[in-house]
């Protein structure tokens, strides 16, 4: 056993490891909270888009900050809220089905976001981290912030637990309730927001909504009820990252990859569990 | 619609865009230079001096690795009489480039000729490299995709010699009016080059054979290190360019032999996100020095020539070294 041990131990003697360790339990629990209202609620490819349409945000932030993580982190968040709130107008506004809106909403911003980079032309604006994530170069700061954030979308989610429950599994309940709708949902569009500012240099852009939908949906194989389902999503999440992490130390294989790759195996493995458990019933 | 006075527009516009021709046409014949980075620039203006009309396509501090041309920048290319690359794949967006503006005829590679190190990838090529074998980081990087010729050769001023020679040379067969001119400009910059490495050299002898270590953002210091007599220990990116990513294992390795060797400082170029190099330099204790390896420093900056810019790096890398 104490070869296992020191296998376990190794890469934590090093402190980018201590760092991005944390940091992928910190994302991913938050993701795979805010995650499973978008899964109840079907807005995948909202997240999915959401992602993309920070862009522009992380392009101003370098610019004015010279990119300080805090700086990109602020202007990013601005973006997302904007974007998400944006859509919600456009599909309100203008009689267009809500992922019309979002195809226009993300496109768009996504393409401002190039636009703006294409104008910069020098390394501050690294669209490969922005992409990818670089879950290696988390400073102790960057950990403050994501900790800082992920508590206020935990709190906000414990305080209006029942609203938005309500909220994603009986709109009928919540129209004859007098819920405030369209606030509750603008709430949720922002805990969203700041889950994929969070998780941008975890995993980046390109691999988000794996982050936000997969946990929660593998939790949802396994359970209907609402606090089961959360909190086994975050745990799924959390332990996503540790082992992802633990393969790009000892495979040598890009982190963020590593852990969205985990995730999609312990979906696969629950799937074809409950798979072979009901034709074994049957 | 009035088409006369359509007509007029038409023939008006036309007479302007000939007289515009015609005063292009100044006897005042320079020839019409593209530079990619902005270190082969300065040296194609030290050497065609007031009769090359020069434009540098990359903006200080762009990475050469991984910078897009815009259409503007195609255009200047098109119309340039020569365009001089570092070449040795240097520049990725070239091939790609050279396809888009339809042939190669006018590209000069400045590097032809260079004598090339292999980029290190598991330092094997280095004598010095056996020490590296228990650390196992070798075998990932040699399967990396730009394996090959190191393109980083200005960081060893006998190499700008030859650029020199191919500068004169493209020069003088565009505009042989002036070959002499060239010819004599890139002799006596070929002086300064003398002197700038006595220079170097003299600055580092002061370095004790057990400080001669670097630690760099990316292999940007291959000549540099050979020509100098110094190791590299490793780089924060795998490989000679900066579009690869460190693995977790590969990270790890890298902060074991800065601690195991005693590494005093780590070098990251103006051009690259030094963003890993901060936390690896915050995690083993060691300084974090800029150098200028792929771009020059703005006109007021401390690296606005190419002179200036290895007089900065030596006199950094001594005092970081020290
Ligand atoms: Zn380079």
């Amino acid at each position: 056993m104490p070869e296992f041990l020191s296998w376990l131990v190794e890469p934590l003697t090093y402190s980018f490891m201590q760092r991005s360790l944390l940091a992928a339990v910190l994302v991913g629990i938050v993701c795979a909270l805010v995650g499973t209202y978008i899964v109840l609620r079907g807005m995948a490819f909202f997240g999915d888009a959401l992602a993309h349409a920070i862009l522009p945000g992380v392009a101003a932030g370098y610019l004015v900050g010279g990119g300080t993580y805090l700086t990109v982190f602020w202007w990013a968040l601005g973006a997302a809220v904007l974007a998400s709130l944006g859509i919600g107008a456009v599909s309100r506004g203008t009689r267009l089905r809500e992922d019309t809106a979002i195809g226009i909403i993300f496109a768009g911003t996504f393409a401002l976001g190039i636009a703006m980079i294409s104008s910069i032309r020098s390394y501050a604006v690294d669209l490969s981290h922005f992409l990818f994530g670089n879950v290696l170069g988390v400073s102790n700061s960057d950990l403050l912030l994501t900790a800082g954030f992920g508590l206020l979308v935990i709190v906000v989610i414990v305080a209006f637990y029942k609203e938005f429950m309500v909220l994603s599994f009986d709109p009928v309940l919540a129209a004859t309730l007098r819920l405030p709708r369209r606030w509750l949902e603008n709430l949720l569009l922002v805990l969203i927001a700041i889950a994929i500012v969070v998780a941008l240099q975890t995993v980046g852009v390109a691999l988000m909504v794996a982050m936000l939908v997969t946990p929660a949906a593998t939790a949802f194989l396994l359970t209907k009820r609402l606090p089961r389902m959360m909190t086994l999503a975050a745990l799924i999440a959390a332990l996503s990252g540790i082992i992802g992490l633990y393969l790009s130390f000892y495979i040598g294989i890009a982190s963020g990859a590593a852990i969205v790759l985990t995730c999609t195996a312990i979906f696969l493995l629950v799937w074809l569990g409950q798979t072979l458990k009901t034709n074994s019933q049957n | 619609m009035d088409f006369r006075k359509i007509g007029l527009m038409i023939f008006g516009f036309a007479a302007f865009l000939l007289s515009a021709c015609a005063a292009q046409d100044e006897p005042s014949w320079k020839i019409g230079v593209v530079a990619t980075t902005n270190i082969v620039g300065d040296v194609v203006a030290q050497i065609g001096g007031e009769h090359v009309e020069l434009t540098v396509m990359l903006p200080v501090d762009a990475d050469p690795h991984s910078f897009q041309p815009t259409p503007q920048d195609l255009v200047a290319v098109e119309n340039a009489d020569i365009v001089f690359v570092n070449g040795l794949d240097l520049e990725e967006f070239l091939a790609e480039m050279v396809e888009n503006v339809g042939g190669e005829d006018n590209i000069v590679s400045v590097s032809e000729e260079v004598a090339t190190i292999e980029f290190s990838g598991g330092h094997d090529d280095h004598e010095e490299g056996e020490e590296h074998d228990d650390h196992e980081e070798g075998e990932e990087h040699e399967e990396h995709e730009h394996s090959g010729a190191d393109p980083h050769v200005w960081m060893d001023p006998n190499n700008v010699k030859i650029w020199t020679d191919n500068i004169a040379t493209a020069l003088s067969t565009s505009d042989p009016d002036n070959a002499a001119t060239y010819v004599a400009n890139a002799e006596a910059y070929n002086l300064e080059l003398d002197e700038l490495d006595e220079w170097a050299q003299s600055e580092l002898a002061q370095l004790a054979s057990e400080n001669r270590v670097l630690v760099t953002d990316h292999e940007a210091l291959g000549y540099f290190a050979e020509h100098y007599g110094f190791e590299i220990i490793g780089t924060i990116l795998p490989g000679s360019s900066t579009l690869a990513e460190p693995s977790a294992s590969e990270l790890a390795a890298l902060e074991d032999l800065v601690v195991d060797f005693g590494v005093p400082a780590i070098f990251v170029g103006t051009t690259v996100n030094p963003n890993l190099a901060q936390r690896v330099a915050d995690d083993t204790g060691v300084q974090l020095v800029p150098l200028y390896t792929g771009s020059l420093s703005d006109a007021d900056g401390p690296a606005a020539t190419y002179l200036e810019m290895m007089r900065y790096n030596v006199g950094a890398i001594v005092e970081a070294l020290q």
